[in-house]
């Protein structure tokens, strides 16, 4: 009985032990993952501010903008959410957190929210539970390009524009450290904006070409388009780093786990040597 | 010698060039227009073309492509655009292979007006990019 017992124990420690193997491996790549996709994003965010500052120094120096990008300028009925997840699983409660997050927001809306999906988990999430799936984006988020973001949010500024939906809400993961992540949700459209009168006043007169109008026009479009692209890099940053976490505290376990089977095993192999001697010592003893 | 401004050009993803230039030609939606140190302050918007720049003290015009974008005016200039391209990366392969299939669009249409717009700003932006390949259309001044 002993020795069943102890090849059962010996095949666990093998399979623990492989288990530590990948998820160890995984560790290593999601760790070089995370190293470019960090640096990628350090890169866009340098440049982000370009766009909000060009749109509020329109803004405060120009009497006349058009209105219908910004706060206030119809009723909001329908919201359209763009959620970005991940396209892989285990990366801990990266996705949990984020749909959480969605859920909890698309609760308080009054009607049907539609939803842009940014990778599978919570394109699947919200599929089962019978939302509208706008846009979709499945492909691993690490590679994308600012022309392909554009796929995604053009859709989005058309529907805005058509008055299909009044407003837009992009829910994704921020990067605080790599030990660190958090879940922000972000109003993109209407745009809100106030008149800032601490802002200096231009000095000089400003040339819009082709009109003041065109050119709010055309940028808070890209203003959507450029945070949707940041969002997206920034959450890819954040998953590897999530995944990262995860595969380090599961390697972590798997180690643990494998102390004390080994503990374990040493102990019954001891028991059973114990018990065969002490068996040969009682017959010894009755033969005398 | 002209006074000198700095220029950057940034994209999404990267800031793509960043120095001191004498003179700067992009198409704005209305045509070529030049700029240079001391123009009046002003926010225009890019056509897809080419992107032509003289470095402070250098005679030659280095050109790259720029797919639309805007032009920030100012003491210096800020170009924002997509996306732009050294004639050096750029691959007319690719380039030709693109228009070709943006062609194709154009000679079956569909309905939908966007995807006929945005088969013409595709060509516009391989013919851009075989262009300034071949050194721009202002090749030789």
């Amino acid at each position: 009985m002993a020795a069943s017992n102890m090849r059962d124990i010996k095949r666990r420690i093998k399979s623990v032990n492989g288990m530590e193997h990948i998820t160890n491996a995984m560790k290593l790549v999601s760790a070089a993952k995370l190293r470019k996709a960090k640096s990628t994003f350090e890169r866009t965010r340098k440049y982000f501010h370009f766009v909000t500052e060009s749109i509020e120094e329109i803004f405060n120096n120009t009497s006349e903008v058009p209105v219908c990008y910004l706060k206030g300028n119809r009723e909001i009925k329908k919201t359209c959410f763009i959620i970005m997840t991940s396209a892989r699983g285990l990366c801990g409660s990266f996705n949990s957190n984020v749909i959480k997050k969605a859920a909890e927001q698309i609760a308080e809306c009054k009607e049907k929210p539609y939803i842009t999906a940014v990778g599978l988990k919570g394109k699947e999430y919200f599929m089962k539970r019978g939302y509208d799936i706008k846009g979709e984006y499945m492909l691993p988020p690490e590679t994308i390009s600012f022309i392909e973001t554009q796929e995604i949010s053009k859709p989005i500024i058309d529907m805005y524009n058509s008055e299909q939906i009044d407003e837009v809400v992009m829910i994704y993961t921020t990067f605080v450290n790599s030990m660190e992540q958090a879940v922000k949700s972000v109003t993109l459209l209407p745009f809100e904006i106030d008149k800032d009168p601490d802002l200096p006043k231009l000095e000089k007169m400003v040339d819009y070409e082709p009109s003041v109008d065109d050119v709010f026009n055309y940028l808070v479009p890209k203003y959507v388009e450029i945070m949707v692209y940041g969002a997206i890099v920034e959450s890819a940053t954040c998953e590897h780093a999530a995944r990262r976490m995860a595969m380090e505290s599961a390697t972590d376990n798997a180690r643990e786990m494998i102390e004390e089977l080994n503990l374990f095993y040493n102990r019954t192999r001891q028991a059973a040597i114990t018990n065969e001697i002490s068996e040969i010592v009682g017959g010894a003893d009755a033969l005398k | 010698m002209p006074k000198s401004m700095q220029l950057e050009v940034i994209t999404p993803s990267k800031l793509f060039y960043k120095g001191e230039v004498e003179l700067v030609i992009v198409r704005t939606l209305t045509g070529d227009e030049g700029f240079m140190a001391g123009h009046t302050w002003a926010v225009k918007l890019l056509d897809a073309g080419e992107l032509w720049f003289q470095e402070a003290g250098s005679k030659d015009f280095r050109v790259t492509a720029i797919a639309g974008g805007y032009i920030d005016v100012k003491d210096n200039i800020i170009i924002f655009t997509d996306a732009a391209e050294w004639p050096e990366d750029i691959d007319v392969e690719r380039a030709q292979r693109e228009k070709e299939k943006a062609e194709n669009w154009l000679k079956n249409p569909s309905d939908d007006d966007s995807e006929i717009a945005r088969a013409k700003i595709a060509i516009l932006k391989s013919l851009t990019r075989m262009r300034v390949k071949e050194g721009g259309h202002r090749r030789k001044r």
